[in-house]
């Protein structure tokens, strides 16, 4: 067994560190019977409550201060694995003065002091072989909390899909929490988990849901580009007991012989398909009682000729019961997923007014840069959605499906198809270079299927939504009050949708993801410019009582290739904003989220920024340095009359640090 | 695309227009430089100034097939997990940086699921398939990680 690490580690804190006391919170008095909720100051769930909004009412940070703020602290994250992380992308969670994330190559757990970051307790797990053959490795997004009222855990799945129960005070195993306070999430499937537990494909890097006492577990598997075989690990969603660690319920994502939706899966190909799970954050509305699941593609990415038919739950929009697991609605975004469109985001719940009408809706961003919205209790469209015909491929063996549904509102809030017109044209000359880069290409609109790669052309369709357009995961946030949604997105992350045969040897699919061989390369960029024209990435504002984009901003400074660039200079380029999806956090008057990438600008040093947006306008109202990137969504909280936030940064050769942020202290009178 | 003109941030115009399109916290004491490290590194060579072979490219390539790609893509652009190793935000991560610090971060953390499995020349060469990827110019003599060379060698996104 391989479970041994956490105990040596933890005790050292534990038997010394007075702030535990101090720890146990105001919530201990609360049981678990109302939602989760940052209306106390606290971040309790992922994404500060259950119904994905990333919102917190705490106003002491304001457009007058933000550009003040100071370090309160740093937690730099390197010696919690065996070697250093540069993908840090948790966002922490703060109860009672204390602060819980993972971190860490191998997804420690930690508690912090939230007013001085000091370590108050660490758990870690050696999975050894089952951890390094893990699809989804590394820190992970972050962790549950739960209490009763009376004792408190901290929930996380580990890489190699354990889901362990920790007391929040103490870091160790809850042990009557499934075996010794951990369930193996590779047994406890309707279908065994092949070729065996150790290397068997399936995992999770999001946070666990806890909604009232259940706990919903996603699964998620490697890349789906380039699959070994069409045959894969089924990625079913489950309920377990909180208490117990007992399975409470199962979801078949793809269904079994004899349920709903079995025949969409032509030749009974439902029988060797596999993935289809939900690798992001899960989304619950504790009081209706409801859970939303959002799906991912079935396997194979790109190429569906093994499973012919709609495919449903493939990138679908499933409502099921939170005590049972029983679906309630579904809808289906993308029939017959063929482009990677994965929903990414966590459905964000929302309680709006459109005509006069109250409505529970949840609305979900995606890669697409397409908000869908709907009814949540009965899964209708808010607003209408239409059948458009889409294109249909000349990949041999693949199924198509004719049309594909489009909401009608609100408009696209980010670029999905590329076409001529999406191409860089700074100058005359720059734009004759990105017209010659993309004859490579096939181009068209959203669903332009993908293509056989040949190496006269085209290589491959040429498309921003796919893989890493829009939104993914790190999601929106949504203010209650106001009923506006804010939506980071990437406007400039190009996919190349080309096919291959495989290699033999490779994969048994009769094409995977890939370029001709011989094909002339070169990556989508014009002398270093990117080939999409900007604005690279950006934030929008959404009404959601009206379906309208009130305002959109470009987010991140000018990449230095463009602002330094020969061939721009003397042209004036307004702010082109950054590729990236990166979270945001919506307090009562500020919208804020750092730069996905770093730039040299002096006076300032080389690195990023952490930017403050009136949420009113959109207007830049602050902004502090950040040594990298912003890897992980910020988050809020106060403890002793202070504001703090918090957030991840790595990325390049800056591995992940955990920063946070407060006013700064007035000078003594 | 319509949603441009529904920027309200500042305009740039040029050099001049960087500097008023910095926000006002960031100060405006000196005009944008591509990096400061200049006149510290007089002897640096950088990523423009042909420090890899094509045949290392070559190998380099080979290399980043049998492991790399596997999250990253033959095409480079990363997936849902892996990041792109082409393109702004690549290159923007790396501008000013040595090639040792690349090396380094490639050694240590590469691939994630058996990090250490690649010699430092193997990651040498890999490094050589990404700058011919991303458009800098091979030469005649090879890249090597001996001797602390890769310290002297800038990662530099603008052509000179």
């Amino acid at each position: 067994m391989t479970f041994s690490r956490c105990s040596a580690a933890c005790l050292v804190l534990l038997a010394v560190s007075p702030t535990i006391l101090r720890a146990q919170s105001p919530r201990a008095q609360s049981p678990r019977t109302a939602p989760f909720t940052t209306a106390g100051g606290e971040w309790p769930s992922h994404t500060g409550d259950t119904r994905g909004t990333r919102y917190s009412p705490l106003d002491q940070i304001t457009a007058a201060n933000f550009s003040t703020l100071e370090v309160a602290w740093r937690f730099k994250t390197d010696q919690l694995g065996p070697r250093p992380e540069f993908k840090l992308e948790g966002t922490p969670l703060m109860v009672g003065n204390v602060l819980y994330t993972t971190a860490g190559t191998r997804r420690a757990v930690v508690a912090l002091d939230a007013v001085t970051g000091e370590l108050l307790w660490m758990h870690s797990e050696n999975e050894g072989a089952r951890g390094a053959a893990a699809p989804r490795p590394l820190s992970g997004r972050g962790l549950a909390y739960w209490t009763d009222g009376v004792s408190a855990r901290i929930l996380y799945v580990t890489p190699g899909y354990r889901l362990v129960a920790l007391d929040a005070q103490s870091g160790v195993r809850i042990r009557t929490f499934g075996d010794s306070g951990a369930v193996d999430l590779k047994r406890e499937m309707d279908s065994p988990v092949l070729p065996d537990l150790e290397t068997g494909e399936i995992g999770y890097q999001g946070a666990p849901t806890v909604a009232r006492n259940v706990v919903i577990i996603g699964a998620a598997f490697r890349e789906g580009g380039t699959p070994k075989s069409y045959r894969n690990n089924k990625g079913d969603i489950r309920g377990f007991d909180v208490r117990t660690g007992k399975r409470l319920w199962t979801f078949h994502t793809i269904p079994r012989k004899g349920e709903f939706g079995y025949d969409t899966w032509l030749n009974g190909s439902a029988d060797n398909a596999g993935n289809t799970g939900v690798w992001t954050q899960i989304t619950a509305d504790e009081e209706l009682g409801l859970v939303y699941l959002p799906i991912e593609s079935p396997t194979g990415d790109y190429y569906g000729g093994h499973r012919p038919g709609d495919n449903l739950y493939g990138e679908s929009l499933v409502c099921v019961d939170l005590l049972t697991g029983v679906r309630k609605w579904h809808y289906q975004l993308v029939r017959h997923p063929i482009w990677d469109f994965d929903l990414a985001a966590a459905p964000i719940l929302a309680d709006i007014t459109v005509d006069g009408k109250a409505i529970k809706s949840v609305a979900l961003p995606t890669k697409q840069g397409i908000l869908y919205m709907f009814d949540r209790v009965t899964g209708k469209p808010i607003w209408p959605f239409e059948e458009r015909a889409v294109e249909r491929g000349d990949v041999p063996g693949e199924w198509y499906a004719p049309t594909q549904p489009m909401p009608t509102k609100p408009a696209a809030y980010a670029r999905n198809g590329v076409l001529p017109s999406d191409l860089i044209d700074f100058t005359p000359a720059l734009k004759e270079a990105g017209l010659a880069a993309a004859s490579r290409f096939k181009l068209g609109p959203i669903f332009t299927p993908p293509v056989v790669s040949k190496a006269e052309g085209p290589l491959a369709t040429f498309s921003n939504g796919p893989t890493n357009g829009g939104s993914n995961w790190p999601g929106g946030s949504y203010d209650p009050d106001t009923h506006m949604l804010y939506l980071s997105a990437t406007n400039a992350s190009p996919s190349a949708l080309g096919l291959v045969v495989p290699a033999k040897g490779v994969s048994d699919m009769d094409y995977i993801r890939g370029f001709a061989p011989g094909a002339a390369r070169g990556g989508f960029t014009v002398q270093g410019l990117p080939l999409l024209k900007p604005p690279y990435g950006t934030i929008t504002a959404i009404d959601l009582d009206k379906g309208d984009i009130v305002w959109q901003v470009p987010h991140g400074e000018t990449p230095d290739a463009v602002r330094n660039h020969d061939a721009l200079k003397g042209i004036a380029i307004p702010r082109t904003g950054q590729a990236g999806s990166v979270g945001t956090l919506v307090t009562k008057t500020l919208v804020i989220a750092g730069d996905p990438e770093v730039t040299t600008l002096a006076p300032r040093p080389r690195g990023a920024v952490l930017r403050a947006y009136d949420k009113a306008t959109g207007k830049e109202v602050g902004g502090v340095n950040l040594p990298a990137p912003q890897s992980g969504s910020p988050m809020t909280y106060t403890v002793g009359g202070k504001q703090y936030l918090v957030v991840a940064v790595s990325g390049g050769p800056y591995s992940g640090e955990y920063i946070a942020f407060r006013l700064p202290t007035p000078s003594a009178r | 695309m319509s949603q441009f003109p529904l920027h309200r941030g500042l305009r740039a115009a040029g050099l001049l227009g960087a500097i008023i399109a910095m926000p006002l916290w960031a100060g405006l004491a000196a005009a944008p430089a591509m990096h400061t490290t200049a006149g510290e590194r007089h002897n640096d060579r950088t990523t423009w100034d042909s420090v890899f072979s094509a045949a290392q490219a070559g190998r380099g390539e080979t290399t980043y097939k049998q492991l790399c790609a596997r999250c990253h893509m033959e095409t480079l652009a990363g997936g849902d997990e892996a990041g792109e190793l082409t393109g702004s935000a690549f290159m923007s991560s790396w501008n000013g940086q040595t090639l040792a610090a690349l090396h380094e971060r490639i050694r240590t953390s590469m691939p994630t699921d058996t990090p250490g499995v690649y010699s430092s020349q193997q990651v040498t060469d890999v490094i050589a398939y990404l700058l011919h990827f991303n458009g800098f110019p091979p030469g005649a003599l090879e890249l090597t990680h001996t001797n602390d060379a890769l310290q002297n060698i800038r990662f530099v996104t603008t052509p000179p």
